[in-house]
Parts: structure tokens; sequence; C-alpha cells
């Protein structure tokens, strides 16, 4: 058996995992990428006297099931043909991998460092691609940037105005997150995944939750669970604000940035009256959840949700509308349906060209098997539709909160997990509100955690914007990085 | 026109008015309060489940620049001894004062130097460097400037320049990656020039303490003049930490 089948949090055995020779592990890998398989992880398990075992971790949408299948490099032979060039999908898995183990992708087209600056591939430091020619400029921008905001670099290949080239490098935010979460104990990893992206306290710390229970074999409460989705519903909806705010600040328009910002206040001010934390930290544990849902906080949540609803209507009307607006919005970063599918991305970037993408219609979890919320896509691709597309899911995630909000089932909040299992795995997949997050945990014989893997939706999606600058205005830059709203830590772990 | 207009109407007056006084949310976690009875013999409940070792016993103490304010001691321990407040005034000069124990003593700064209330008290701008933070303190640093907590009401504005800035506000635990860049943006900055750390991960490491990828020499070599505790810390915990610091009314 080549393939060993999982679905969305179901433990499985390590001793399942097919390890096949070099060339069947690529004829497999292959074979599921040409069956519309969406790769989520490549990835080294461990290394041995034998040579590093590698898994790739491939998730098929139209079936809701995860396929995961593996090898053994040894020392005199680290390398493998590169999926990339017949599937882009896969090329930034394939860096990391070499950058993680040394394992070389041959034929790779574009060979670059992920999240360290010493990274030697090929045995040459890395350069920039660069653009050559007569009045052929390059600008760099960055790691600090001009706001408050994470640090990157982005080196622009320009021609007058116009980008040819982008390129995206970070690592600028590396903390370890992986190796820590092997070292750490369960309140230590609980804090970790909330600290992935401090924006996606809810979708990381729901990742990292739902994989420990189900290596725990834990069955969390029907009120755990929805007070979960509630409170990613909320994570979601109070970041496409802030997203919807950047964009209107990004073009000048003051009045629009400032009034979506204070209604960002009003929906993270109801996570705060939910758990204390107005990102929603402290409120899940593996197990369940450490606040309620209680006649004493609903009634202002609901007084604030209301307001958030009547409220943003007049202001995406004047946004949507404005022809000045328009006029920067339309037409600007378009990625289209094409290369959006193929280089991968996910959520509601990917969405508004139009790619069927969502882990909790895909996937589902949690409360999301019981009540679900539209899939929404776009078609045009450009800054229009992925602020458009913010737009529409804020209104279904608040509307979606305030019709459970007071009728959630009864149960107990929390119920102690027990040991992992161990010598076991888990493929751990939620929606967060960037998209795909992706958690695979391993224990070892004693149900300690040995391996963990992070993929955030970010991984993807910076390409995305990559792509959405070429052949665009340099000064649309901001803009278009707004437009997409990625997570430099999330990328960087 | 007409339009824009009617939506700056709209949105009404969204100023908090009183930053010291006007009530957050219930469960907000700002000072934490320790009981000054003894723990039970040999109970380590809290510093058990505690993410970050911010407890130690004999005497109980909780050290606030380690301390995430996930609430896990204040659900876990049996006694009841630990209590997080709505208190938000704990931002500090030193890291001394960070260091919590029974008795409930109120935390305040010390004022800052006459130099430096003359010449920054009216008009203050930062410089932020995000050297490995997660996001979530350079949202709420990004807060302080909105309609709502509007810290340009009273001078403090972040700048895109060093070379415009007054000081810089560290948020993150200093990544090896991000210590180059940081020391190289401080040199940067004119002098007279202030260091303030805003977060767990900024003040202690946080989360990420014991991790090989950091690289926190940048503290070592510089001296800092306010630290910001939380994770992330509260906007009103920034604004009113600086204005006491300043020494100006609200």
């Amino acid at each position: 058996m080549n393939v060993l089948t999982v679905q969305n949090h179901r433990p499985f055995r390590i001793s399942e995992l097919p390890f096949l020779a070099i060339t069947d592990f690529e004829n497999t890998v292959r074979t599921l990428l040409k069956n519309d398989h969406r790769m989520i992880a490549l990835m080294d398990l461990e290394e041995d006297a034998n040579g590093i075992k590698v898994l790739a971790v491939l998730s098929d949408s139209a079936g809701g099931l995860i396929s995961i299948t593996g090898t053994v490099f040894d020392n005199r032979d680290k390398n493998f043909n590169s999926f990339a060039p017949d599937y882009p999908q896969t090329h930034y898995f394939e860096c990391e991998l070499a950058e993680q183990t040394g394992i070389v992708p041959i034929g790779h087209p574009w060979l670059r460092p992920v999240r360290r600056q010493d990274t030697i591939l090929n045995d040459r430091p890395y350069e920039f691609y660069r653009l050559d020619g007569e009045e052929v400029h390059e600008v760099a921008v960055g790691p600090i940037h001009a706001g408050v905001i994470e640090p990157g670099h982005f080196r622009f290949q320009c021609h007058g105005e116009t980008v040819y080239h982008l390129e995206i490098n970070l690592g600028y935010q590396h903390r370890g997150v992986e190796s820590l979460m092997v070292q750490g104990n369960p309140a230590q990893r609980m804090i970790l995944a909330e600290s992935v992206a401090g924006d996606t306290v809810i979708g990381h710390g729901m990742a990292y939750a739902l994989g420990a229970e189900a290596l725990s074999e834990c069955r969390v409460s029907l009120r755990a669970q929805y007070i979960r989705v509630l409170a990613e519903e909320l994570e979601r909806a109070a970041m496409h604000i802030a997203g919807l705010s950047g964009v209107t600040n990004d073009i000048g328009l003051a009045i629009a940035a400032s009034a979506y910002g204070r209604l960002r206040t009003l929906v993270i001010n109801s996570l705060g009256l939910l758990c204390g934390s107005r990102f929603g930290r402290g409120l899940i544990t593996p197990g369940g959840v450490q606040y309620d849902v209680q006649a004493a906080n609903t009634q202002a949540i609901r007084q604030y949700l209301t307001t958030v609803l009547n409220d943003i209507q007049p202001i995406n009307d004047y946004v949507f509308n404005a022809t000045g607006v328009l006029g920067r919005l339309e037409h600007t970063g378009v990625v289209t349906r094409d290369w959006a599918e193929s280089a991968g991305l996910v959520g509601p970037s990917a969405r508004a060209c139009g790619v069927i993408t969502d882990t909790r219609h895909q996937f589902p979890y949690g409360a999301y098997r019981y009540n679900s919320l539209p899939m929404l896509t776009l078609t045009s691709g450009d800054v229009y539709a992925r602020a458009r597309i913010r737009a529409m899911e804020i209104n279904e995630s608040l509307q979606f909160v305030m019709e459970r909000l007071e009728d959630i089932p009864d149960g107990p909040l929390y119920v102690p997990p027990e040991n992992p299992l161990p010598d076991s795995g888990v493929v751990s997949v939620v929606e967060g509100w960037r998209g795909e997050i992706v958690h695979a945990a391993f224990t070892d014989a004693h149900g300690r955690f040995r391996r963990y893997k992070i993929k955030d939706p970010s991984f993807h999606n910076w390409y995305g914007l990559a792509l959405a600058l070429r052949r665009q205005g340099i000064s649309d830059f901001p803009l278009c990085n707004k437009s997409f709203d990625l997570s430099y830590a999330g990328h960087d772990l | 026109m007409l339009d824009s207009i009617k939506l700056r109407m709209a949105q009404g007056d969204p100023v908090v008015h009183d930053v010291h006084n006007d009530p957050l949310f219930p469960l907000f976690r700002g000072l934490p309060v320790l009981a000054d009875n003894p723990c039970p013999p040999d109970c380590r409940i809290c510093s058990a489940i505690c993410p970050t070792g911010a407890i130690s016993h004999e005497p109980l103490q909780l050290d606030m620049g380690l301390c995430v304010f996930c609430s896990r001691c204040q659900l876990k321990c049996p006694s009841g001894l630990i209590r997080f407040t709505g208190e938000r005034h704990i931002t500090v000069t030193s890291r001394e004062q960070l260091l919590i124990r029974g008795g409930g003593q109120p935390v305040r700064p010390e004022q800052a130097s006459e130099a430096i209330r003359s010449m920054f008290r009216r008009s203050l701008k930062l410089r932020q460097v995000s050297a490995g933070g997660c996001n979530g303190c350079e949202l709420e640093l990004n807060a302080a400037s909105n309609v709502n907590f509007d810290m340009g009401r009273y001078g403090i504005e972040f700048v895109a320049s060093p070379r415009h800035a007054d000081g810089i506000v560290i948020t993150g635990p200093i990544t090896r990656n991000m210590a180059a860049a940081l020391e190289d943006c401080y040199e940067a900055v004119p002098h007279p020039k202030i260091i303030i750390l805003y977060g767990a991960c900024a003040i202690s490491g946080g989360i990420f303490k014991d991790s090989a990828a950091l690289n926190r020499e940048f503290l070592s070599h510089h001296k800092t003049d306010l630290l910001v505790p939380g994770c992330p810390p509260h906007p009103l915990t920034f604004i009113t930490g600086l204005l006491d610091w300043l020494d100006r009314k609200g």
C-alpha cells in the first residue's frame, strides 16, 4: 500500500505509514497531484542511522480525505526529482525541506531560502533574481517597514513604475515554534499555538487543541465545540474588518479606515467579554474551553454585534460605490483563478479568484459539522474582490454568531484529556481567517510529542502577493499587500 | 463629499475620554493580586501550570515580565490566592517593579527625569520595531492610535523613520534574524532617545524565552526606560503608562 489515507483530526499509528523507495515515492506523489490533490506538508519526521524519514501529506477536497506517503533519504542520496516544474504548488514546500534537511529537489525552478538568512543552496549563498538592462532599477523594502507591522524583505525588479518581479524574503520573525512545541509541556504548547500568529489565536489554537484531543481520544462537549466556533467567527470578522481598514487607509480614505477601526474594537471587545482577552487568548485548552457563554456576557455581545452589523453597512456602501475607491481597487493586483489553483493559494484571497477552498466545508470539524456558513467566491481576483469578499464574510460570520449565541447545547466546558497515544500521528486542518491552517503532530513510544509541523495559510499566499505585483505600478504595492493581509510570524514560525 | 460627512457624523463619539478610569470589559486581566495567606504546604499547582515559569514560591511571587496573563493560575489555584484585577496601570520603569508579591501593592512607573519630561511631555514620536512579535502587540499598538484610544491627542505618535523618532518601542522576543536590524534602527535614532519594551516577549522572551532562535544581546548593551507587561498589553496600559511616566494629566 503506497498511501495511508486518514481523516482530518483522526489519529493513526506511525507504523501504518508507508515508507517507499524514492522512485515509488515520487510516482505516488505525482499520481496524487495529478488527481487534484493539494500538498499540505512535506516534512522530515526524524533522522536515524538509516537516513531521514520524510513524509508528503496531500489533501483531497473532493473526497474530504488526507493522503500520506513517505520515503527515507540516506546520506548519499539526499535528493529527489522536483515536482514543482509540473505542479507549482509544491515549490515552496520543497524549498522548506531543502532548508531544514539539506535534501535537494533536482530541477526545482527557483530554490530559495524560507526562514534562514544563512542558507547555502547548491553550495552558494542565495542571490536575488535580478533584471538587467537600460533604466532598470531594483527597490529593496524592509525588513523594518514604515508602519507598526511585522518585518519582511521585499525586492522589486522595476522598469520605471512597473514591477516585473517581486521577491518576498522572510524569516525575520523565526522564533523556533516547531522545536518549542516538542520540548514544551501541554500548557506551554497551548500558549505557543496561540502565539504562532497573534492575530490568529483561535485558528492556530483550535488546530493544536483538535490535534491534541485526537491523540488523546478526548471527546470535547458540544457546548465547547460551539463556543470555539463562535470565537473563530468573531476572530474572522475582527481581522477582516482590520483588513478593510488597512485597504481603505492605503488609498487615503481616512474616514472609512477610522470607521472600520471603531467597529473592529466592538468585535474584539466581544471576545474580551467572552474570555478576558481581545484576541481570545486563554479561551481554548485541550479538552474544551476555559470560559463560558453566559447571560452576563451574551447581552453585551449581542449589543456590540448588532451595532457592527448596522453601522458597517453605510461604510461598505460608501467604499464599494465611490468612483475614486473603485478606480484604485478594480483591476489592481489581479491573480487569475488558474494561477491561484496552480500555486495552491488558500482562504478568502483564493476564493476572491473563484477557487473553491474552505476547510469548514471540505474537511468539516467541531460545530461546523452541524452548522455551516455559506462559502463565498468572487471571480475578478483583484484588490476589489479581496476587499469585497471580506465585507461579505464579515456579514456572514457575525450573523452566524448572533444566531447561535444564545442557542448552544448544554454540556461541560472541559473534559480532561488522557495521555496521548504512543507512536501515533494526527493531521489537524482548520479554516483560519486567512485560510487553511495545518498542524501535524507525532508522538513517541511514551506519548510525548516527537515532531510538530505547522503550516500557516500565508505559507502559500505570500507567493500570491508576488504574482499580483507583476506588471503593476510599484505604488500599488502597499494596497496589494493589505489586500492579502498575510502573516509574517505565521510563515516564519 | 456629503456622503463622507454623513459617514463621519454616524461615527458619533467613539473616544474613550477618561483613559485612566473608563471601564474595560469585566474579565479584563490587569494587575494580578496575590493574597497574603500562605499557600497550602507543598502545593505547587500554579507554578507547575504556568507556561512561562512566572510563579515562584516562598514567598509566593508572580513575575509580570514573564506572565502571559493566560489566567491558568487563577483558574487552578485551589485556595483562590491569585486573582487578576481590572487594574490597567501596570507599566513600570524597572524589571524589579514587575515582581508581584502578596499584599496587593499598586504598581506605578517612577516619573521620568526632568530632562525627559520637559522634552517629551507634549510631543513623543516613537519608532516601533517588531523583533519577532507575533502581531498581537503590533495590533494593540496600532489600536492605540485609533479613534477609541487616540494617543495622538497627547502628542504621542508612531513615525516611519527612526530619524524622526524620540525612541523605539520593541515588540517580540528579539529573534536572531532581527537583531542586526534592531541595532541599526536604534543607532539611527538621534539623541536623546528612549527604549520601551512592549509585551512579555520583549521584556523577558515570554513563551519563547528558551528558544535557540533568539538573540537578546541588544538589551545587555542598552538601558530600557519603560516596560509594558501583557500578552498583549492593552492600548490603555501603554497610554496611561506613558502619561504617568511623563507626569501628564490624562
